[in-house]
């Protein structure tokens, strides 16, 4: 459209404007009313007027768009009809859809316990080295980098060149020297997914270290000295001693790399767009949004939301008791 | 004193929402500002073009503002087929002049609702010229059919006014590396010994896009199905009525893989797929030469000059290409891929009129072609440039244009598509099981779109 639409901005403007007022408004006027009131009376109102407008926007921003996907996820494409549970047939039936939810089930599996793994062993390895604080740097570098940039980078490292050309790929440059023939990572079905969980892992280790060993630093080393004067070797104590006492952190740690196995897109998304039998079901979600089948992305959604809902639940659980451990 | 200060200011903050409120009332009603009415001075056109492609368009247009005195408004709009179609179902106004609608289905809705006029009105007397002046392909359905919705004509008339068009499916090769002649057949093409002239494989191959990757390939079947099976087939290919499983799509499949073959193409499978579309004409110009031959539209050029800056490389000296050859049906030879550019007229108005006629003469599009990068509508301008030179003869040589097909697939249709195609270039053993699944996607995505 030509120029900009004064109307639009001043939409705009009162949205952002007259929100934050109209809730100001409220309390004040508000308070006023209740002030009115007997004291008992006030005390009963005062919490719930004031948690009003919170609940109020989680009601809008969260539960209703909820309550809404899993509405469309029983409708037709055009919100038209009520077509039972074909949306869900469809998820698990089809074979890309199948194909999506097995490598979402790789990523659950792979992702999550090698980014753990790693994270603790990484942990409690540079505990016992002078240069530690330089080594965990190293290690939690690739956490800030965007997950779409880490994508790129090592597209450059799986790029792969005919054989008996230079290898610009780092990897296959290796498997030159070695005197090896170039391997298409990201095409070949048995390496493609296992590349795409590696990207993955190399982009949460340093996140799951970090949070490890800032538990780690939590243990006493009264605790570790009473295991060795007990006579324990240092593998029993790391086995017996220190895993039990951070089982609480990994379980988290572990959790919520669960949450964001299930929620991987922008790797694959980046790196094969599904390609080669790569589909995750975010990925899935995405191209039925994208072809508008938005019941199908409902479907999708509705499923991935309640695969999540026993990790939330568990989370939710540990923080409960590290509270009442307080 | 507190008291005080909360009631005035909560009826300060009463005072300014009510304001907020009246403001925002007023400002819903403002807004549209697209069309225009029946001016005989002014004209509203929306396009799709930025850089380049809008100055050549400014270029084109300032001749005709300055001896017919009318005013081209011009907004580059990117959604435009959107944006129309919400205007004509609100009833508001609509741009004098911009593209019609790609997706057949919408074509033929707006034609039916009136939206769009005809050329035949547009152009008025000069319309018999526009039909003899410009490539049939572009104006004539396939066997005088009274419709066809990729050109835009329905009950025998025309809706979309032609004004720049592009071949795809060419050959491109390296002049100092293949010397022989243009093969005429596709079984000849296939023949040449790529040692004969010191390259180590037929054909070159990139299908990696980013997220669209495969649509080089694309390309590649839909040039051997529509010489293959002809038209029709193709057409109802595109729109859902031909099965992959059928045995013209899979004989299309197979053709292609002999394009592919680890026998034919540059670094095998891999290769073909890990290379991206823009590199993969490289190894023509790489000592000793990868391959003799790369199957690509006209914008490929640029590609080779950026990735071998010190061999200068000049279109018509070091590189050419020929027409995709025949697929053994001579019936079927004059189906060329391409593309076009089109107007369409939204607004009968008299400046509507004289602009439509202004971009359907020879004097116009010579003007377009002269900036470079296209063909332009018309048979007999002239190019400067070799390879639109050559290509004006390919689309000159189309008895159908045909567009490309996995553009008007559903976009799930597409993307199975255009995977298939990698899929099977992968694993040629999967072929018939990538075709039962297309059938299985295409079942579903036309169903439902």
């Amino acid at each position: 459209m030509a120029g900009i639409d004064v109307g639009q901005i001043i939409t705009a403007l009162i949205a952002i404007i007259a929100v934050p007022l109209a809730l100001l408004g409220y309390i004040i006027l508000g308070e006023q009313i209740i002030e009115r009131l007997s004291d008992s009376l006030q005390g009963w109102i005062r919490p719930y007027f004031w948690a009003l407008p919170a609940i109020g926007f989680a009601t809008i921003f969260m539960v209703y768009p909820l309550l809404r996907t899993v509405v469309v996820s029983f409708r037709n494409n055009d919100d038209t009809d009520w077509i039972g549970f074909s949306n869900y047939k469809y998820f698990f039936t089809f074979p890309d859809t199948l194909t999506s939810l097995r490598n979402s089930l790789l990523w659950l599996v792979f992702y999550t316990f090698f980014a753990v793994f790693l994270g603790l062993v990484i942990a409690i390895l540079v505990d016992r080295v002078r240069y530690e604080s330089l080594a965990k740097i190293a290690i939690f570098l690739p956490v800030p980098i965007s997950a779409v940039a880490a994508s790129i980078i090592w597209k450059f490292m799986f790029d792969y060149q005919p054989p008996g050309t230079v290898q610009t790929g780092t990897l296959n440059a290796l498997l030159g020297v070695a005197g090896r023939d170039p391997v298409a990572w990201l095409i070949n079905a048995t390496t493609n997914n296992a590349a795409l969980i590696f990207v993955g892992v190399w982009t949460a280790t340093g996140f799951c270290m970090v949070i490890i060993s800032a538990s780690l630093k939590a243990i006493s080393s009264e605790v570790l000295e009473a295991a060795r004067i007990d006579g324990a070797n240092e593998f029993q104590i790391v086995r017996l001693v220190i895993t039990p006492l951070l089982w609480p952190t990994i379980t988290v740690v572990g959790t919520t790399m669960l949450i964001n196995a299930l929620k991987t897109f922008d790797i694959v998304y980046v790196m094969t767009n599904g390609a080669y039998g790569t589909d995750v079901i975010a990925t899935q979600m995405f191209s039925q949004l994208q072809h508008n089948h938005l019941g199908r992305a409902a479907a999708v959604g509705v499923v991935l939301f309640i695969a999540v809902v026993p990790l939330l639940v568990i989370n939710i659980r540990r923080f409960q008791q590290q509270e009442e451990q307080r | 004193m507190t008291e005080v200060l909360a009631r005035r200011s909560s009826r300060g903050v009463a005072l300014c929402l009510g304001a907020l409120f009246l403001i925002a009332a007023c400002g819903g009603g403002g807004g549209n500002t697209g069309g225009g009415g029946a001016s005989s001075t002014d004209v509203t056109v929306w396009t799709a073009w930025g850089g380049a492609e809008l100055k050549a368009f400014k270029d084109v247009l300032a001749p005709f503002e300055s001896t017919s005195g009318v005013k081209v408004h011009i907004t580059t709009n990117r959604d435009s087929t959107n944006q129309i179609a919400n205007g004509i179902a609100a009833g508001t106004d609509l741009p004098d002049i911009a593209p019609g609608p790609t997706d057949p289905v919408m074509v033929k809705s707006w034609v039916s609702k009136g939206a769009i006029k005809p050329v035949e009105t547009a152009l008025g007397s000069d319309f018999s010229a526009y039909i003899s002046n410009t490539y049939p392909a572009l104006t004539t359905a396939p066997g005088g059919a009274s419709d066809d919705p990729y050109i835009g004509v329905i009950g025998g008339k025309h809706y979309e006014l032609m004004i720049k068009t592009q071949v795809k499916g060419l050959i491109w090769y390296n002049k100092k590396v293949f010397t022989g002649t243009a093969p005429k057949t596709f079984d000849e093409l296939l023949a040449i010994n790529p040692s004969q002239y010191g390259a180590q494989k037929l054909f070159c191959a990139g299908f990696e896009s980013g997220a669209a990757s495969g649509w080089p390939a694309s390309d590649q079947i839909d040039n051997i199905i529509m010489r293959q099976s002809g038209e029709t087939v193709y057409t109802n290919w595109v729109q859902g009525k031909q099965k992959f499983s059928s045995p013209e799509i899979k004989l299309g499949y197979q053709t292609f893989l002999k394009e592919v073959s680890a026998a034919n193409v540059y670094g095998g499978a891999n290769t073909a797929l890990s290379t991206n579309f823009g590199k993969a004409g490289d190894p023509m110009f790489k000592t000793p030469p990868g391959c003799l031959f790369l199957e690509q539209a006209t914008f490929i050029p640029s590609f080779f000059q950026q990735d071998f800056p010190s061999l200068n490389l000049k279109a018509g000296t070091d590189f050419d290409f020929f027409a995709h050859p025949s697929m053994g049906n001579t019936q079927y030879d004059g189906n060329v891929n391409g593309f076009y550019d089109n107007f369409a007229m939204y607004n009968d108005t008299p400046a509507a009129r004289k602009l439509m006629a202004y971009m359907a003469s020879k004097d116009a599009q010579q003007i377009w072609v002269n900036d470079g990068g296209t063909l332009g509508a018309i048979k007999s301008l002239n190019y400067t440039d070799p390879v639109f030179k050559n290509a004006a003869s390919v689309a000159a040589s189309a008895k159908n244009l045909l567009v490309t097909a996995g553009d008007f697939m559903p976009s799930d249709m597409q993307k199975a598509f255009w995977q298939s195609l990698l899929n099977v270039t992968n694993n040629p053993g999967s072929l018939n099981a990538e075709l039962a699944h297309l059938d299985q996607v295409q079942a579903a995505a036309y169903a439902t779109s």
